[in-house]
């Protein structure tokens, strides 16, 4: 009796999954759910900003560097002391719902991150009359000057040498002024969340699937891919089942923790893996107003004892690479000049007695958020405990450890930075930009003077001079102060599915990219 | 007595509401006792301090606990939990759906359970000390101690992977239900299946079984009606119970098989600190796990003349 309707049933999921593979679509997997497509808000996953906004302005990879070129602006001109950009907007241009854009939307844009109590007010508080903005002292940002509809000045508190790199980063997405201001949920519903960008929120079932369907207004080259499904599925073995099976297109390894399971991808299926190099720095940080970390000798031992290259090769599978100071490869800026300390155990130790320190009186925490990277803390707290360090792994739950960081009182602890627009600016003033920035990290660097030049430097105008000085503070930082200790930028790889002709990810190396930079093969196409 | 069942009812709906607000405050007081700021943790690597207590403030994050405790209960007695701080969402928009897919998963866990669990443990009764009785007696075993995600994981490679008949994950239609119902369902199947036996057993043994026998009733008629009706009280009672363990419970399984259910909210609302979704889904297990006991003490009122007699 129970026989037929478990045959139907079998036959029915056979039917379903058998049509699974919708022609011009694509199906990828996460296991974040962003909390909302609002960039006023959303500071850790870009799905939503790459794929359904524009920018001014966009970063792509030209030949392993970071290079910033147009989007919807297409031309731009500063004035000799900094201060003011005059921009020219690409004409032509429609948001999804068919409105055009115009100067008033690029205005409202930028003003509507400094009155939404956002995470990310730091670029357009740099506009004059943003701060005022800001605390409700004015009604509109009083830097942004509209001429016309497709032409618009800038005017800086300050002058910002990487202010149109600052442009291209994702929290300065255009959004539509007329929807936006009388939407009741924008960043939350999809139809209230209109952008120019080449794909349109088709459906959001927050943790379930996020739908991207192509905008049919894109001023730009069109898609071979007319929809893409993102999943949230946060077990990494069924995502990989998932992909095996042929339910997803493509598969970030990242996500695998399983080193086994990577190796077998990148054996089995060679010709479909894409490497990506993240732009994105992962460094041990040594809080300097722990009574040994203060100590440069001990810095510069630690330094030396750890063996990056070891850690490249063979708990990375060497899908990374040693770096040697804060600017990460690709960035504009990188000083690959730059040579860290040898590998050297017995310099270390050589370096700790002239300190006054002898095989385990060094100890500290090393301190690791409950979603860290625990093989590497082990095998760095394992190398350093060879030149008697006794680096000791204290696991924090990941709210606690974020507000020991931020109250200054995590002893040290390994980070990675990923960089969000391609200026040095975006990690060196983040972490060494002043005092209370620098304590925020946990660091508490207590030279004064050079986070003072950290801080002026982005006022530079001249780039070969701001370049030189980035390169010159950071050698300082690095290589006389010790004051952060560079490991590696990883590579993130990709797996795509038989349906995948190629796939370009995005330049900074994040799981999120372009779907429009996912080309599909003939037979797949819509 | 009419009465008495009435006062009865209203004792044990009593005690039901003191169990939740208790549990209610106790997450409350828990989750601000423990070290950690939530709002740090959605900024994630950007958070600065200025930041996070611009945004704590708009949150209202930074009112005085009494205050917030006191918006806290007075918007739980409206359905109000506030907003997701991890989704952007009013909770009670989140765990609307959530419930659902739940209910529905647990329904069919339960369905699974039962069928499975009460025909193995009645053929094992029957043919008591045979082959059969060993082979589903170990079944349930492996059903009562194989853990939950290895059963998944192995419905995932045999059905999905390699058979290629169901989705390894997710619910796009009715067919995404069947393994995640098969591998909930498993465990409980198998601690059904030996109470079901034993209790059949013992039934099976009882002088008004020989009574009926005598009066010609055949042995169907004596399992259906006599044996398995007495049987099934214990076993209605640990089904009932078992339920709301499905509602409330299927962490794993809603997250291995990437279900967005209620188990699933709840790990994510913990991983992420995100306190008006943690409060309120914990607040909606510990009411169906509350209800589910209330359900089976009057079921088994309503089943066994005695209890109801007693009372």
């Amino acid at each position: 009796m129970l026989v037929a309707p478990l045959c139907g049933l079998l036959a029915q999921g056979c039917a379903s999954q058998a049509d699974r593979a919708k022609r011009g679509s694509v199906v990828t997997a996460s296991a974040t759910e962003m909390s909302t497509m609002d960039m006023a808000h959303n500071d850790s996953v870009y799905w939503a900003q790459l794929n359904i906004f524009d920018r001014l302005f966009e970063t792509r990879m030209v030949d392993g560097q970071a290079t910033v070129v147009n989007s919807l602006c297409t031309d731009y001109r500063r004035s000799e002391d900094g201060l003011t950009y005059d921009f020219t907007l690409r004409e032509g241009v429609l948001f999804s719902n068919g409105d055009p854009l115009t100067s008033s939307d690029v205005c409202y844009s930028f003003s509507r991150l400094l009155t939404e109590a956002a995470a990310n007010t730091e670029i357009p508080l740099q506009i004059k009359g943003g701060e005022a903005l800001m605390k409700k002292e004015a009604d509109r940002l009083e830097g942004f000057r509209i001429k016309d509809n497709t032409h618009f000045s800038i005017v800086l508190e300050a002058p910002n040498g990487g202010f149109i790199a600052e442009l291209s980063s994702p929290a300065m997405s255009i959004v539509n002024e007329r929807v936006t201001r009388t939407a009741k949920n924008f960043g939350k519903e999809p139809t209230e969340t209109i952008g120019s960008g080449p794909y349109y929120a088709a459906e959001w079932v927050p943790n379930d699937h996020f739908t991207l369907r192509y905008n049919e207004h894109y001023w730009g080259e069109e898609p071979t891919v007319k929809e893409a499904v993102r999943r949230i599925i946060p077990d990494a073995s069924t995502q990989d089942l998932m992909f095996q099976n042929g339910e997803m297109d493509i598969i970030s390894l990242s996500e695998i923790d399983s080193l086994i399971v990577q190796r077998s991808y990148k054996t089995e299926r060679a010709s479909q893996i894409v490497h990506n190099q993240q732009i994105g720095m992962t460094f041990v940080a040594l809080n300097e107003t722990n009574r040994f970390l203060k100590d440069v000798r001990v810095r510069k031992a630690i330094c030396m004892a750890i063996d990056v290259n070891d850690i490249v090769h063979n708990l990375m599978c060497d899908d990374g690479m040693r770096q040697n100071g804060i600017i990460p490869t690709g960035i504009w800026g990188h000083n690959d000049k730059l040579e860290g300390p040898p590998f050297d155990p017995d310099g270390a130790r050589a370096l700790l007695a002239e300190a006054g320190y002898h095989d385990g009186d060094v100890s500290f925490e090393l301190a690791l958020s409950s979603n860290g990277p625990q093989l590497l803390y082990e095998t760095v707290s394992n190398q350093l405990s060879k030149i008697g360090v006794k680096a000791n792994i204290k696991v924090y739950d990941k709210a606690a450890f974020m507000e020991k960081r931020l109250a200054g009182e995590v002893e040290s602890f390994i980070g990675t930075w990923f960089m969000d627009y391609n200026d040095p600016a975006n990690i060196m003033a983040v972490f060494f930009g002043s005092p209370e920035r620098s304590k925020g990290r946990s660091i508490c660097y207590p030279n004064v003077d050079i986070m003072q030049r950290v801080s002026a430097a982005k006022h530079i105008v001249d780039d070969e001079r701001r370049k030189k000085e980035y390169q010159d503070l950071e050698r300082k930082i690095v290589i006389e102060d010790r004051a952060w200790i560079p490991l590696y930028e990883g590579t993130r790889l990709f797996c795509t599915g038989d349906r995948v002709e190629s796939f370009t990810p995005f330049w900074a190396g994040y799981e999120d990219f372009c779907v429009k930079d996912v080309v599909l093969k003939k037979e797949a196409r819509a | 007595m009419k009465g008495s069942k009435a006062s009865n009812l209203l004792r044990r709906l009593l005690y039901a509401l003191i169990a939740i607000v208790g549990v209610a405050t106790l997450v409350f007081v828990l989750l601000r006792m423990v070290p950690g700021n939530p709002v740090a943790t959605l900024l994630g690597e950007h958070a600065d301090k200025e930041t996070v207590e611009r945004i704590s403030s708009s949150l209202g994050l930074d009112k005085p606990l009494p205050v917030q405790f006191a918006d806290y209960l007075l918007g739980a007695l409206r359905g109000d939990f506030g907003v997701s701080l991890t989704l952007g969402k009013p909770v009670a928009e989140l765990i609307g759906p959530a419930f659902v897919n739940t209910l529905w998963l647990a329904l069919a866990a339960a369905l699974v359970s039962w069928v499975v669990g009460i025909a193995c443990g009645l053929a094992a009764a029957i043919h008591k000390s045979t082959i059969i009785d060993r082979l589903f007696m170990g079944f349930s075993l492996l059903g009562v101690s194989l853990p939950v995600f290895m059963v998944a994981m192995l419905l995932q490679y045999v059905f999905a992977r390699y058979l290629h008949w169901l989705p390894v994950a997710g619910v796009t239609d009715w067919t995404g239900y069947i393994l995640p119902a098969i591998a909930l369902g498993w465990g409980s199947a198998g601690s059904i299946a030996r109470l079901v036996r034993s209790s059949v057993i013992e039934v099976l043994q009882q002088d008004y079984i020989d009574t009926a026998r005598a009066k010609g009733r055949t042995s169907t008629q004596i399992l259906v009606l006599h044996a398995l009706r007495n049987a099934m009280l214990p076993v209605i009672t640990l089904m009932a119970m078992q339920f709301s363990g499905l509602l409330s419970g299927a962490f794993i399984t809603e997250t291995i098989f990437s279900i967005n259910g209620i188990g699933r909210l709840a790990v994510q609302a913990i991983t992420g600190r995100d306190i008006p979704l943690l409060q309120a889904t914990t607040l909606l297990c510990t009411f169906v796990i509350v209800m589910g006991n209330l359900v089976a003490d009057l079921l088994y009122n309503v089943c066994d003349p005695r209890v109801r007699k007693e009372a």
